[in-house]
């Protein structure tokens, strides 16, 4: 609660920062905010609380996914800096936004009633709406934000219909509720608590960009502004993960038969879609939209197993994702704007002779997220499939997932083959600003660190 | 009686509006739906959605499109039509899920279930409107989506402030 307060009046104030000549002060100050966030956040560790007659809950699991939303956020700002250099008037707006955004992603992961859900997603979506369409001088971004803006006030349609559906047949927005009807009932009330379900799923599938609901994330993902992306596939992806385990573990538990055939060819889909559409894209841009689609494939995979497991291994998995994400955006932002705008493979060409350090940190975050041992990623895959295959049954999922992430393989490495075989077409080395390097370097160790010792995050829930 | 009588109005409007290619027709006739709508919503006792169904859909968005109708066509003595791209797949979409909602729906034996027998039938009870109940019920149990929701409207504002104003010069 404290962290929706703070955030909240953070960005009300960074707005009127906003109105001062100098930009510079705006980045350490969204730092600082965001630094502030990260710890009041984690006061409330170990003294789960709820709010307003039970609209919200912090409880550890809140308190662990808003941590990790919020360091991804902390992590990524830093790359904002060509933003400061061209004194961008909008700045202020742009970090207000996305501090707002991070209100609507801590609701989706502490929410005890629907409605907090509801609101919590049309915050970060809206948000979302604006940052897609930022750059208002490329055609790209415009029709990447009226196509986001489209689609997701469609879906937001299929899910505020879904919630209605399930409100008729249990006579509550609230999660416990909810479970306590549905338990009596067998975990199905009746037909419109089914339908209901099924509309749920749907619209909370398209915000994670799951297949088969996933063909607005390359488009998107492509015509954002790089910075955006990252957050759009870090945060907004956590959050919505976050917030379908936690729909499905609190509300729909007893109803586990009702939604796992729909919920498990969601995923099985979404991992087939997002390796093989990762495979045949020159775009590198492109190429992460669907490695981020295949990535909310194997989260889904956790949830699906729906076990004790289930809630540390999602945790464990969105850090390591959001961490090699963070560095693959940042260092494609700074090799595409001083080569030309190029986000292909071959814009990458002898990266590893002019910048070594990119080069370094791009391979890490390559390897997190095939799943290469010594990287959190490969941690991170390992906990999704042990909690897989707790259920015997389910060993076929695994091995469709092994077989997708040695696929992945392939794609990734592209990349870096392209950064230590070619030859440097352009040999100009890129410039990147000191703090933005250290930052690099710090989430590439905090990668190794987590591969080393997974026990830093894996245990805590 | 009254029930059937806008229930029809409502479906009949809304089926013109989505047959007729007329831009402009489509919205007034948006306009009969709604209003159906709002007096459906009186039939329900829920006097205070219908105010707002009139204030807000009827009032503000309506007008909104209509004049975004008026302003945006350039053309003076041609209407603006719309265009159906995709007819079978939309059939066979729309066919689906029109099937889906209508078996689900008939299949629900809504009037059975136990929330709505405990509710019982007497929703006024005392009270001539539920308006001082809705506005108490916002103020105390949902004071934080109320608060929050305030939120989501500063960001819609500032999204459209700032996609709306000029180039920034360079």
């Amino acid at each position: 609660m404290t962290s929706i307060i703070l955030l909240s009046i953070f960005g009300i104030i960074n707005l009127f920062v906003g109105f001062m000549k100098s930009k510079r002060i705006l980045l350490p100050l969204s730092l600082l905010f965001l630094a502030v966030v990260f710890g009041a956040n984690l006061f409330s560790w170990n003294e789960a609380q709820s709010y307003f007659n039970h609209m919200l809950t912090i409880d550890n699991y809140a308190v662990a996914f808003t941590g990790i939303m919020v360091l991804a956020t902390l992590l990524l700002l830093p790359f904002s800096q060509h933003y400061i250099e061209e004194a961008n008037e909008n700045l202020a707006e742009f970090y207000s936004l996305l501090l707002f955004s991070l209100v609507g992603a801590i609701m989706m992961v502490s929410y005890e009633n629907m409605l907090m859900l509801f609101i919590g997603i049309e915050i970060l979506s809206i948000a979302m709406y604006v940052l897609a369409g930022s750059d208002k001088r490329r055609l790209r971004s415009n029709e990447a934000a009226l196509k986001y803006f489209l689609m997701g006030a469609f879906f937001t349609g299929v899910l505020l219909f879904g919630i209605v559906l399930i409100y008729g047949a249990t006579g509550s927005f609230y999660l416990t509720d909810i479970a306590a009807t549905a338990a009596v009932n067998d975990g199905t009330v009746n037909a419109m608590f089914t339908l209901g379900l099924l509309l749920l799923v749907i619209g909370i599938s398209f915000k994670i960009s799951a297949a088969p609901f996933h063909f607005w994330a390359p488009d998107v993902y492509e015509g954002t502004p790089t910075l955006f992306t990252s957050y759009m596939s870090t945060v907004v992806k956590i959050a919505g993960v976050a917030a379908f385990y936690k729909l499905m573990a609190a509300a729909f538990a007893a109803s586990y038969a009702a939604w796992f055939p729909t919920l498990i060819a969601i995923t099985v889909l979404t991992l087939v879609v997002g390796n093989i559409g990762a495979v045949v894209q020159t775009n590198f841009k492109r190429m992460l939209a669907y490695s981020s689609v295949s990535h909310a494939g194997y989260l889904l995979m956790a949830l699906v197993a729906f076990n004790e497991r289930s809630d540390a291994s999602i945790l464990f998995y969105s850090l390591s994702y959001a961490l090699a994400t963070i560095v693959a955006f940042a260092v494609l932002q700074y090799v595409s704007e001083q080569r030309n705008g190029d986000e292909t493979y071959a814009a990458f060409n002898g990266l590893g002779k002019t910048n070594p350090l990119l080069a370094f940190a791009m391979t890490v975050a390559m390897c997190s997220l095939s799943g290469i041992p010594l990287t959190a990623g490969f941690f991170g895959k390992l906990f999704v499939f042990t909690a897989v295959v707790q259920d015997a049954r389910l060993m076929w999922l695994v091995v469709v997932a092994v077989l997708m992430a040695a696929v992945g393989i392939y794609y990734y490495f592209k990349v870096v083959i392209a950064m230590y075989m070619q030859p440097a077409a352009d040999a100009a080395k890129i410039r990147i600003g000191s703090f933005a390097s250290f930052m690099l370097i710090f989430i590439t160790v905090f990668t190794i660190l987590l591969g080393i010792a997974p026990a830093l995050v894996s245990d805590l829930l | 009686m009254l029930f059937y009588l806008f229930a029809t109005l409502a479906i009949l409007s809304a089926a013109y509006m989505v047959l007729t290619r007329n831009l402009l027709y489509a919205g007034f006739s948006l306009l009969v739906t709604l209003l159906s709508v709002a007096g459906i919503y009186v039939l329900l006792y829920a006097d205070f959605v219908a105010v707002t169904q009139l204030m807000v859909y009827v009032g503000g968005v309506l007008v909104l499109i209509l004049f975004g109708i008026m302003l945006s066509s350039r053309v003076h003595d041609k209407s603006v039509l719309s265009e159906s791209v995709n007819k079978v797949w939309g059939v066979v979409v729309t066919g689906f899920i029109l099937v889906g909602l209508s078996y689900t729906i008939l299949n629900a034996n809504i009037s059975a279930l136990p929330w709505l027998q405990a509710a019982g039938t007497d929703v006024l009870g005392q009270q001539k409107s539920t308006v001082q109940r809705v506005g108490i019920k916002l103020m105390t149990d949902f004071v934080v989506p109320f608060e929050l929701a305030s939120l989501l409207l500063l960001i819609a504002l500032i999204g459209a402030a700032y996609i709306a104003t000029d180039k920034p010069k360079v």
